[in-house]
């Protein structure tokens, strides 16, 4: 506490932690399109290459949502 | 007589591996202790290597794309083109699994694109083919704990330990065990080619060839051109009226209320346009970044058994981040050639 410099990149650390957290939301929605997808390529594997493409989109999308909180970790850690 | 030679080849080739994966276990635990799995320097901008070509300085991941490009034409001239001379219909050996590769993505973008896939393809199929190799090829062992030796500049350094003489090359390696802390010197700022002479003392590694998804310009830049090249095939398809996509003044005039309302959602894809970008160059730099430092992260606390299942994770996603980038940039593309009002028209 009597370093004023290294509290605050401490906290800036732990800031950058923080953001991660919302890394729980992509991991859902990406196993949550994982999840329907297998399921309709069960139910109807004739649609297979359709169902893959269309669930690795919506995985992508998903997924960008923890690449915007790795963004905002690295601006807290490298640019803040 | 060929079934023997067959089997003497296989033989061989099984040998090498046996052999490979005891080198590793005698380096890393029997051995002299010295060849410890040398974790890179975890930095985020790339190092410079010291070649520069007219005051522009070459950076590792610039060479390690460099490296990539060179392997897709050499792939391009000496296999694709050494077939297409040859004039023979039956392809086989490398060029079979080329074609293969190139025929999964070519029926991905047909699928997509329908008649436009024809002109559509160079382009994603491009940065697959750019994103394919780099992220492939930046797995070779060597590729990020070769380098030059350097002093630290702040923190923590290791000691350096004498391998063997080439010539006058010497060849050290860093001792992990020995940890040692950065001296600040005062009064040296104008260093530079002193300590090209003198060894330092408390070092790290800058590596001649890092991957180069792991700086921020490679996949950044592909980013930027998957995106520039949606807004160029949508004017090529749909003529100067694909910006009304973006401000559809037309709909603001006539529509009333609703067209209001679109002609702020149009804003909003205006938006969605840019962070396209970020979001297309954080996922492939994300994932590789990630996949490089669990590699050294793991690599410096187990050494034979575990990294090489993760090495084949990285093969896997590698691969996979490629087709992720080359699925989306297709799938912009082949969508802004498709007019919007004709679909609200139905």
């Amino acid at each position: 506490m009597n370093d004023p410099e290294a509290f605050v990149s401490g906290l800036k650390l732990l800031g950058a932690g923080l953001a991660m957290i919302s890394a729980i939301g992509a991991g859902f929605g990406v196993g949550l399109a994982a999840f329907g997808g297998v399921q309709a390529m069960g139910r109807n594997p004739d649609a297979a290459p359709i169902i893959q493409t269309n669930m690795i989109l919506g995985m992508a999308f998903a997924e960008a949502i923890a690449i915007y909180a790795l963004a905002v970790a690295l601006i807290i850690i490298f640019a803040a | 007589m060929s079934e023997e030679q067959t089997k003497k080849g296989f033989n061989w080739r099984k040998w090498v591996i046996y052999f490979c994966i005891l080198a590793g276990i005698y380096s890393a635990f029997l051995g002299p202790s010295i060849l410890k799995p040398i974790s890179p320097v975890v930095v985020l901008p790339a190092e410079p290597t010291g070649l520069s070509i007219g005051g522009f300085e070459i950076t590792n991941t610039m060479l390690a794309t460099l490296l990539a490009d060179l392997i897709l034409l050499t792939i391009a001239v000496f296999v694709v083109g050494k077939f297409m001379r040859s004039g023979s219909l039956v392809p086989g050996g490398f060029y079979n699994a080329f074609e293969a590769l190139v025929e999964f993505l070519w029926n991905t973008v047909e699928g997509a694109a329908g008649k436009w896939a024809f002109r559509i393809f160079p382009v994603p199929a491009t940065i697959f083919l750019l994103i394919f190799v780099a992220n492939l090829v930046k797995l070779v062992p060597g590729f990020e704990s070769i380098g030059r030796i350097k002093e630290v500049h702040h923190g923590y350094g290791y000691a350096p330990v004498l391998l063997t003489k080439v010539g006058n090359l010497s060849i050290y390696t860093i001792d992990k065990a020995q940890k040692r802390e950065h001296v600040a010197k005062e009064g040296e700022h104008g260093e530079g080619h002193v300590d090209q002479e003198k060894l330092c003392e408390a070092c790290e590694i800058v590596p001649f060839l890092r991957g180069s998804a792991t700086d921020l310009n490679f996949p950044f830049a592909l980013a930027f051109i998957a995106v520039l090249m949606t807004q160029v095939y949508g004017v090529w398809a749909l003529g100067i009226g694909y910006f009304e996509k973006f401000i559809p003044i037309r709909q603001l005039i006539k529509g009333g209320a609703m067209g209001a309302i679109n002609f702020i959602v149009g804003i909003l894809e205006l938006i969605l346009e840019f962070a396209k970008i970020l979001s297309f160059g954080f996922r492939l730099f994300g994932n590789i970044f990630a996949g490089t430092l669990l590699l050294s992260i793991v690599g410096a606390l187990t050494a034979v058994l575990v990294p090489v299942g993760l090495y084949f994770f990285e093969v896997f996603f590698g691969i996979i981040q490629a087709y992720v980038f080359y699925l989306l940039a297709t799938i912009f593309i082949s969508g802004a050639t498709v007019s919007h009002h004709a679909e609200e028209a139905h």
